[in-house]
Order: C-alpha cells, then structure tokens, then sequence
C-alpha cells in the first residue's frame, strides 16, 4: 500500500525476487514510479477501506506493507491487515518513533524513516 | 474529570463547549489545522491547542498522563483510531472514545479495544430502520465496557420465535429479554411463559456478538444468509 519512492522500489524489488505483488495506490499517477515491466497488479484505491483491501486479495496474502506519507493512514490500514485479515506479517511505516514503538509491541513490525534517517546522517558526518 | 477532545471540528468544537460548560471537567481541544486552532484561539483560549493528537510528544505536552477520558472525534479514521491507541497504550488513559466516519470500521475499533464507537452514519440508520419493514434487529446503546448491547428486535410471522414461550427460546448465553411491547402499544415485562406474537417488539440486553443468532431467531433467515 502506497506507491511512493519506497513503496515503488520495495514492490519492484519483490517482483522482480519472482513474488506475486499486488500495489494499492489512490492516485493513479504513482504507477508511474514502477517500471514499465512491472509484472505485479497494480490497483487504484483507498488502502483504508476494507473492500478496496480485500478486492486486493489481502485475505490470504503472506504480508502487507503500508508505505504510505501518512502513519496513521499506515497504522490503520496495517491492523485492518491483521485483524480484520488475519495477514500474519504486517509492515507499517511510521515516522513518529514513540507511535512506532507502541505499535510493534501491539504486533506490527514498525521502522521509523525518522530514526533510520538521523542516524545514517550521523554516521555520515563522522565516517573518514 | 480532564477530559482530551482531539479535532475541532463542528463535532469536537461543540462536544467541548458542551463538557466546558459543566461543573469540574477540565477539557482541552486539540487541533492539527493551525488556522482552525487559530480561529478558536480568540474565543476558547488555553483550552485549544495547535498539534497532532495522534503525536506522543504533543498528547504529553497537553498533560494526556493524567486524562481521564481521550474523545477523538475527527473526520479520519485511522486518526481517532490511533489517538485512541497512544492513549490507551501509552498514556494509560481509562477510557477512549472514537468517532467512526465509515461504519464498516466499527468493528475493528471495538476488536482493537477502544472503549466506545460513535458513528453517526450508523446512528442515522438505526433511526430510520425501525420504520423499514425489514428491519429485524436495531442495536440502541452499547453498554460501556461490557460486551453487551441493548437492541430493538421485532418479530416476523413465521420466524423461529414467533408463537414460542420465552423458556423455550434458543436465546445465545447472557441473552436478557428486558420488554416486550405488543403490536397494540401495550408494553409489559416477559416472563419465562411469555409467548411471543408476530409484530412484538422486544427489547433485549445482548452479547455483540449474538446478533446474528438473534436476527436469525426472529426473521426465520439462517445465520449465513444474506450477510
């Protein structure tokens, strides 16, 4: 869910690994990040609504990734995956680290870009 | 009690006004828009704060710890549902309320343990399904914390129910028949030798997760149908 940068490049890169990939997007427009010979499903939609979710085929899926801007539209979307779905690895982005963390111990597997991000730009700043 | 109303909205800004203008609550409204926040500025002072209220660090600054109640009652789902979360899980307030804008997500907010739904789309229609002749079973008023519900149930001609005494009703576990109200308007409470008749209307204290057995025993329509 979400074809952004991220969600774009991870989809591409589990295709390509030979995974059947489904990519939900609301704005069509977003397709544009998956290569041409993207082999995946792509389907325009809300990934908050459970019907947009389950004409996705999240009902018998491995996994469910939210990658979208938004972590609340991602913590949403992720527990209608587990619970609703009963999809048994859920990823969900979270840029608030403190939220990230409350989530992962209610069972969703949580990174936080914003973590990620500062400590790479401190590993940056004092490599030689 | 102090009281955190997340979204100042129509719905959240009255809700406040409402809890304000009660004796001994402290409520503050918290708004993500920074003109709506500034807008109610003016008029509501301290008691609106600029923020995310899905944000720890915000919820912290707005003395969320010592809340009693988190209403979070904005146009987003997967906002009221996570405020509701962090301040369950973190702030360990006592009790969450969510607004549910779609109400296919009731469900879902229940299973994850907010403590009450409001949904006005679900609201509206139990309203009017009382009136339509195929309505079987209205749900009225979830009781606070328990699992139970108070519904409206009204019984079809040739139903499971219809012409049987309340002893021998197949009622599911924790099943309450609290009223029974006769086609002529005439209200009594049941007894265990209590017939129902096509057209009652009864009022029941049940289990959620009962309806469907229960609409199943008034409208004569098996359990899997139609849903």
């Amino acid at each position: 869910m979400g074809c952004g940068r991220v969600g774009s490049t991870v989809a591409t890169r589990l295709a390509h690994e030979g995974h059947e990939v489904t990519v939900i997007d609301n704005e069509p427009y977003s397709f544009r990040r998956l290569p041409t010979d993207f082999v995946g499903r792509k389907l325009v939609g809300s990934g908050v609504d459970d019907h947009v979710l389950e004409s996705a085929g999240v009902r018998g899926a491995d996994a469910f990734l939210a990658l979208t801007q938004g972590d609340n539209r991602n913590l949403l979307a992720a527990q209608m995956a587990r619970h609703l779905f009963s999809v048994a690895t859920v990823v969900a982005r979270v840029y608030d680290p403190f939220r990230g963390e409350i989530f992962a111990h209610l069972g969703l597997r949580t990174f936080s870009p914003t973590n990620i991000g500062a400590d790479l730009a401190y590993e940056a700043l004092f490599k030689e | 009690m102090y009281i955190v109303v997340v979204g100042a909205g129509t719905v959240g800004y009255g809700l406040a006004m409402e809890l304000q203008s009660l004796a001994d609550h402290e409520v503050v409204l918290v708004e993500r828009d920074r003109a709506r926040a500034a807008e109610l500025r003016e008029e509501l002072g301290e008691m609106i704060v600029h923020g995310d209220g899905t944000e720890v660090v915000l919820l912290e600054t707005v003395g969320a710890r010592r809340a009693d109640v988190l209403i979070a009652v904005t146009g987003e789902d997967g906002v009221n549902l996570v405020a509701c979360q962090v301040a369950k899980h973190w702030f360990h307030v006592e009790r969450a309320i969510a607004r549910v804008n779609n109400p296919r997500n009731e469900r879902l907010f229940r299973l994850l343990g907010i403590d009450s739904t409001v949904s006005a789309t679900a609201a509206i229609m139990a309203q009017i399904e009382v009136d339509l002749p195929e309505h079987t079973l209205v749900p009225l008023m979830r009781l606070h914390g328990t699992g139970l519900e108070l519904v409206d149930l009204h019984v079809l001609a040739g139903s499971l129910a219809a012409g049987v005494a309340v002893r021998d009703l197949p009622l599911p576990p924790e099943t309450v028949i609290s009223l029974v109200v006769d086609a002529a308007g005439t209200p009594r409470i049941p007894t265990a030798d209590t017939v129902l008749a096509p057209g009652d209307e009864v009022i029941a204290v049940i289990r959620s997760e009962a309806e469907p057995q229960l609409r199943a025993l008034i409208s004569g329509v098996p359990v899997d149908a139609g849903s």
